[in-house]
């Protein structure tokens, strides 16, 4: 008997999020079904990879990673490297040291630095914040207000702050909005019906409905993205059709496998390897269970995964 | 030794003895004083104010605790320790509690008419309206020197001669009194006779003239409130109804927290002692004299109640209820006599006790079913009974499946901040302005009557006139400013439902976001336990065909507004009842027939219980369903359409 292929559609889409301006701008979403079966039907905007500049810079970076950086001095002087790996889509600003429970940068400087960033590479650009909730909406509000056109994306507003960054990015300087949950379907869901309630568009939001490092409970991370998009294409769940981010290197550079020293673990292996690998493995996971997008620090991670994605769609 | 003084807005003061580092609640416990503590002194609630007039006491501040109010010298008696001679007043809210105990007034029939409704709806499901008693009237020779015969056998030959039975049996109490009786009464008695098998069984002997009446006594013990009514056995009369808080409330608002307690040395007789002494006698007592009835004369008691408090007041040991597996000690038991515990009552009647038929489906849920008489309907009807724990009942005459979902004591006022049972001066209905957001009331009580807090019912109608107005949004936080909106410290919003001036509470009445957050997950706990037990029958709420809604959560809940939360599913208003206080006429009915007493041992052995705890689906569920109305805004159509409307 002949083999008959029966391609299997759905009648709804994702939405499709434009980051960035000009030439290098990227889209993310649109596709009508699920991750990688481009057998079913066309997948046009193929899933993107973004790299993550700290601006503590290259403090504890491993050795090659520094070799390539080499001569940064700033985050600026880093994108602009950053931009010159092979297959980068965006580049994301991560204000780590912001946190007043830490160095507590100032937001003038964490804008200062994204407005340098943005003067010197023209890639599409992700702001990430320290995970303080209100220190994270004076910077998104900040940085939303200085890189005005310049479509950018804010990462995340969370359910204890989206009014502040939601009204800021979304609705005062028209950038993109992240929404982040934790893990779990309905939260992402009722984050999105806020933010929607709000006045923010549906089609400037994009969800991170929570990450993990491959087996760190990572299995929850992989059923809500299968869910998310199930529901998505299938229900017609149009408060859950907004693509998919996921910052992947600020989860995977943090556990022991990535962080053990070679002498600790002898029969781990070089660490810097393990650090790609954890970040390439939980990245194509990701990608596998339905992100449009993930961010990794690495550059050799960075041309892994785009070398995946193409070889696939 | 420290001397401790409670003053009392209104009552004599209590003065205790404690030693140096003694906590204010265990002490105002053991001193019998009544203090609000829900939560069991763990300084979660926040319910346990005192306000210190002189000494001092070793206490920390709490978020329950503004500066402004402590250093007014407002405490929490849980976190308090005595360290000296201290005088401290209760104020009136924490103990309201104590609820007064409020025997109804009968005479407008409005009482009744539940009654008599639910007596109809079983005699057209087929149930006969008989019971084992009745009075006969029993002339007697008085005895001769030739005609020695004792008065028990006297007794007994005559009530042969008048009824053609062979075995007849005196009780106890009947001998004792026989000679008297019988000789005050020139050998002409009125003899109260109930059935035991083949035995006529002699209850009571009266004098002939006098004025007699049989009456049995119903009773629903909730985990919160108890409520009674004293029944004429013959005629089904009503004679006196009255409710009052359970005592046991002070060892906890839950009943994990009175199993904790019950658990712990001396812990059973504790709580059987509250349950028993200080409520249900005090309130058997109280109707007996309004009726102007001896407690003597009570030959029968159907008590409905849930599986733990049935437990606690027959003293058995209940820890295994709480843990897994949940295994209770008994679903029904036959063998048990008012003398056994002490009840005010004739010392043999028989304690009729509606059977439990899982560790947290009992009693009160197979009365209640029998009485919404869902088991006789070929439609699908769904009863739900809010109370601290929110049961389930779904089915029709060939099926009924039942489960259980921990809702915590928010309906009955418990966890919210301003909130409290529905008795005087609690909101028990409420509308909001959409323009000014001002409120109106309807409050509990007289003419007059000034607001305290907020019952159930008017915390349903508080959330959703807020969510309608756009004051708060679909997670419950404020989005609106106004006069009324604050914010305190903590960025944390409220609304103040009524000013202090215009209260009579010791201070504003407001609603916080964390209060509504509670109430979110309560609502939440019912809608998805309803959402998944017809969902696992492969059933659409659309299918069901009745929604028969039961508690004493206040005189009546808005259904409407219900539905505007996400509380209930969103069908057409018409397929709600609202029937009351269930339980309690279910255990009318049992009292009064046998048939309805065999009719519930039938429901409680033909119904499934569905345990949602080990349901994988229902975390989901749950999150999903605390959201204003619902994370699936498709489930609720007519609240969608209103909102944009």
């Amino acid at each position: 008997m002949p083999f008959k292929k029966t391609p299997q559609k759905f009648a709804a889409a994702m939405k499709t999020v434009e980051l960035g301006t000009g030439d290098k701008k990227i889209v993310l979403g649109g596709e009508s079904v699920l991750p990688f079966y481009s057998f079913d039907a066309p997948i046009e905007n193929a899933p993107k990879v973004g790299v993550e500049i700290v601006d503590t810079l290259l403090e504890g970076a491993p050795a090659q990673m520094k070799e390539f950086y080499a001569g940064c001095e700033t985050m600026a002087d880093m994108a602009k490297k950053a931009a010159t790996i092979e297959g980068v889509d965006f580049i994301t600003l991560r204000f780590e040291s912001a946190d007043p429970n830490g160095a507590d940068t100032s937001v003038e400087e964490c804008v200062a630095n994204a407005k340098a960033v943005s003067e010197a590479v023209d890639l599409p650009l992700v702001i990430m914040g320290c995970k303080n909730n209100e220190k994270d909406a004076q910077i998104f509000d900040k940085c939303s207000e200085a890189l005005a056109g310049k479509n950018i994306l804010v990462l995340a507003a969370k359910e204890e702050n989206y009014k502040a960054v939601g009204a800021a990015a979304g609705l005062a300087y028209n950038q993109k909005v992240g929404a982040e949950s934790s893990v779990d379907i309905n939260l992402a869901k009722q984050l999105n019906v806020l933010m929607t309630q709000l006045g923010v568009n549906a089609d400037s939001i994009v969800m991170n409905p929570g990450s993990a490092t491959a087996g760190y409970g990572f299995e929850y991370v992989i059923s809500t993205l299968d869910r998310i998009r199930l529901a998505a294409l299938g229900q017609n769940d149009t408060t859950l059709q907004m693509p998919i981010i996921t910052p992947v290197a600020s989860e995977t550079w943090n556990v022991k496998e990535s962080m053990a020293s070679e002498a600790d673990m002898p029969e781990w292996g070089d660490v810097e390897t393990r650090g790609i690998d954890m970040e390439v493995a939980t990245a194509t996971a990701v990608l596998a269970a339905g992100s449009h997008g993930v961010i990794v620090r690495h550059p050799q991670s960075v041309t892994t995964l785009s070398k995946l994605i193409h070889a696939l769609i | 030794m420290a001397k401790v003084t409670f003053q009392f807005e209104n009552g004599t003061p209590v003065e205790a003895a404690a030693v140096s580092g003694e906590n204010l609640l265990e002490l105002a416990r053991n001193y019998n004083i009544a203090i609000d503590a829900p939560c069991s002194g763990n300084g979660s609630c926040g319910k346990c104010r005192v306000k210190l007039l002189s000494g001092e006491l070793d206490s920390q501040k709490t978020l329950h605790i503004s500066q402004e109010e402590y250093d007014g010298g407002w405490r929490l008696a849980c976190i308090s320790k005595v360290v000296g001679d201290v005088t401290v007043m209760v104020p009136d809210i924490a103990s309201a509690y104590k609820n007064r105990m409020k025997v109804a007034d009968l005479s407008s029939g409005e009482e009744v008419a539940i009654f008599d409704r639910t007596v109809e709806d079983l005699k057209q499901a087929g149930i006969d309206f008989t019971n084992d008693f009745s009075l006969l009237t029993v002339p007697m020779d008085p005895p001769t020197l030739d005609d020695t015969m004792p008065d028990n056998e006297r007794l007994i030959w005559a009530l042969k001669r008048e009824t053609g039975e062979e075995e007849i049996v005196l009780t106890f109490q009947v001998l004792q009194n026989l000679a008297q009786v019988l000789r005050d009464s020139d050998f002409r008695v009125k003899c109260v006779l109930t059935r035991e098998g083949s035995t006529l069984k002699v209850m009571n002997v009266l004098p002939a003239d006098q004025d007699v009446k049989v009456t049995g006594l119903a009773i629903d013990i909730g985990t919160t409130t108890v409520s009674g009514i004293l029944v004429d056995l013959l005629t089904g009369e009503i004679l006196a109804k009255a409710s009052a808080g359970n005592g046991q409330i002070r060892y906890g608002a839950d009943v994990i927290n009175r199993i904790i307690e019950s658990a712990r040395p001396g812990g059973r007789k504790r709580l059987q002692k509250a349950i028993i002494e200080e409520t249900l006698n005090p309130m058997i007592g109280e109707m007996c004299k309004s009726s102007k009835i001896p407690v003597s004369w009570i030959y029968r008691l159907c008590i409905a109640s849930n599986t733990t408090m049935n437990h606690l007041l027959l003293g058995v040991y209940s820890d295994p209820v709480r843990m897994e597996p949940y295994i209770p000690s008994f679903f029904y038991s036959h063998a048990v006599k008012a003398s056994d515990l002490g009840l005010f009552a004739a010392a043999d009647a028989k304690i009729i006790i509606a059977p439990n038929i899982g560790s947290y489906v009992g009693g009160d849920i197979t009365a209640g079913t029998l009485s919404s008489c869902i088991w006789n309907k070929e439609e699908f009807s769904l009863f739900i009974d809010l109370g601290t724990n929110g049961e389930l009942v779904f089915g029709n005459s060939d099926f009924l499946m039942s489960c259980a979902c921990s809702a915590g004591p928010a309906f009955e006022g418990g966890d919210i901040s301003c909130g409290m049972r529905a008795t005087d001066g609690a909101i028990e209905a409420c509308t909001i302005d959409k323009e000014t957001m001002e409120p109106t009331f309807r409050i509990v009580g007289d003419e007059g009557q000034k607001p305290v807090g907020l019952c159930g019912s008017g915390i349903i109608d508080v959330i959703s006139e807020l969510f309608r107005c756009g004051i708060i949004n679909a997670k419950g936080i404020f989005v609106r400013e106004g006069e009324r909106i604050r914010h305190n410290v903590h960025g944390m919003g409220s609304y103040v439902l009524a000013y202090q001036k215009d209260a009579a509470s010791v201070k504003d009445i407001e609603i916080t976001e964390v209060d509504i957050d509670n109430f979110i997950r309560a609502k939440g706990a019912i809608f998805s336990a309803i959402n998944i037990m017809v969902s696992s029958l492969d059933f659409d709420v659309s299918m069901i065909d009745h929604i028969y809604v039961a508690g004493g959560i206040g005189s009546g809940i808005n259904m409407k507004n219900a539905v505007m939360i996400g509380m209930f599913p969103d069908v057409e208003l018409e397929k709600f009842h609202y029937i009351g206080n269930s339980s309690l006429s279910g255990a009318y009915t049992i009292l009064l027939s046998n048939q309805a007493e065999e009719k519930v041992h039938e429901i409680g052995t033909g119904m499934t219980y569905m345990e949602l705890s080990t349901n994988p689906q229902y975390m989901d569920e749950f999150v999903a369903a605390c959201f204003l109305p619902h994370t699936n805004a498709g489930l609720f159509p007519t609240v969608q359409a209103e909102l944009e409307g």
